[in-house]
């Protein structure tokens, strides 16, 4: 607005009407307004433009958006799954470093000192490393209750019993999560069969758990030995197929000792 | 160590019960969001040409980046503009991945689909009434160029016009200078 006679553009107009001038130029405008007719008529103009597309775009388009209850749903199902499987995943430290204030400067120091620490303390950490590993004798019953296949005596006690067969990397993977174990620590476990397949266990992940081979008492060792001598008692006849399932589903620890007649594992 | 329990008869082993634990308050903001949003975000997508069911699988898809987004601890700062930016970074990205199967996207820059600008009601009394003039905006609406039918879509849903600027890499400048020339079209159209 150079001068007195000059009207405003559209675009001006259309910044006033939306609020987005800056308030000592809004006021030119305004006061302009007031006593151009011309500018006036454009503006109402241009809001009655406005006007016709809203009508349409709503008029078009507001009949095909469908309810929301059905997503609104969904998504509040998939927040609680995400929220669940946060809380069971350990917190990523190394995440969190890296988004800090001044991540690569900080980040680099501390990896050189990290580095520094590590070479200097190799030996004492290579001794203690074992001890960083979480020896697990038993499932956690929420997570491995234990299942069976489905099969009978006749099926797990014919000449060649049902082995173990090899869990799927991805199926491992699932039970390590599961137990919130990762980075390097997988390495120190066993995915196991909780009713082991010669007693009629399944595939499912509710069998598995991750077993660690660290020299605990109660070890992968002493449960093959039970799985053995209930295979046996089951072939022989002298004990019931879901009985066994259930005993050494339920605590296998308590069902080694019930039929060793032990308070500790026989070497 | 271990808890005495009994396990009902195999292979009908109960599976732990999944209750409905009480939403977060992340959650529950990121539900409110929705609320607020889904609806001016789904015909923001379908006003671009994006089929419903695509639209509401992006839309999903915002609010679960979302949740993402603030549960890392990330900027606050204007979710609604951030919420439409995501948005439209996915039909775009959607749509250059369905570029080989052009049933389901309209291409940038065309006419949208059938679908998003004819008009729908289905009152015939009222659409003969607005008969004429709704041709013409129709047809005006048809030949924007892509740029510009964004902007006025954003801007009809309440966006101001920094935010548009932000979702649509564009400077404020030329928000203002797009939406200024699309609606002296329709000011033209409705002179005719």
């Amino acid at each position: 607005m150079s001068s007195k006679d000059s009207h405003l553009s559209d675009q001006e107009l259309l910044l006033a009407a939306d609020g987005e001038l800056p308030p000592a130029r809004a006021q030119q405008v305004a006061s302009h307004l007031t006593k151009c007719w011309t500018c006036r008529v454009r503006k109402s103009e241009l809001e009655a433009s406005i006007g016709d597309f809203v009508r349409t775009y709503r008029g078009n388009l507001d009949p095909l958006l469908p309810s929301p209850a059905g997503p609104r749903a969904l998504l509040k199902a998939q927040l609680a799954e995400m929220t669940a499987e946060r809380a069971a995943a350990p917190p990523n430290w190394r995440t969190k470093w890296l988004q800090g204030p001044t991540p690569r400067y900080a980040g680099a120091a501390l990896f050189l000192a990290v580095l520094a620490l590590l070479i200097y303390l190799r030996p004492a950490f290579e001794s203690r490393r074992a001890f960083h590993v979480v020896p697990v004798s038993f499932p956690e019953p929420s997570l491995t209750p234990g299942l069976a296949a489905g099969v009978n005596r006749e099926q797990i006690c014919q000449a060649v019993p049902p082995k173990n067969r090899i869990v799927p990397a991805s199926l491992q993977r699932r039970v390590f999560e599961e137990y919130g174990i990762s980075g390097a620590e997988p390495r120190a476990y066993e995915v196991d069969y909780l009713i082991t397949p010669a007693l009629g266990g399944s595939d499912d992940i509710r069998n598995l758990w991750p077993q660690s081979y660290s020299p605990a008492v109660w070890n992968a060792r002493v449960k093959d030995a039970l799985e053995d001598r209930l295979h046996d008692l089951v072939c022989d006849g002298r004990l019931d197929l879901a009985t066994a399932q259930r005993d050494i589903s339920s605590d296998w620890i308590a069902a080694y000792k019930k039929y060793f007649e032990t308070d500790r594992p026989l070497q | 160590m271990f808890k005495d329990k009994t396990i009902p008869d195999l292979p009908a082993i109960s599976v732990s019960s999944t209750e409905e634990a009480k939403p977060t308050p992340l959650e529950e903001e990121v539900v409110a969001l929705f609320d607020q949003l889904q609806e001016r975000l789904l015909r923001y997508l379908l006003s671009s040409g994006v089929p419903v069911q695509d639209g509401e699988e992006i839309v999903q898809e915002v609010f679960l980046a979302l949740f993402q987004h603030l549960q890392r601890g990330k900027s606050r700062r204007n979710l609604r503009a951030w919420v439409f930016q995501v948005a439209h970074n996915l039909s775009v990205k959607r749509y250059v991945a369905n570029l080989r199967d052009r049933k389901h996207m309209v291409e940038p820059g065309a006419a949208p689909d059938e679908d998003s600008f004819v008009d729908h009601n289905p009152n015939p009394e009222d659409q003969l009434m607005r008969n004429q003039s709704h041709a013409r905006l129709q047809s005006v609406l048809r030949a924007l160029p892509e740029q510009d039918r964004r902007c006025l879509s954003l801007r009809a849903e309440g966006l101001t016009y920094r935010e548009i600027g932000q979702i649509l890499d564009m400077s404020l400048g030329a928000v203002a200078l797009s939406l200024g020339r699309s609606l002296a079209r329709f000011t033209r159209a409705e002179e005719r």
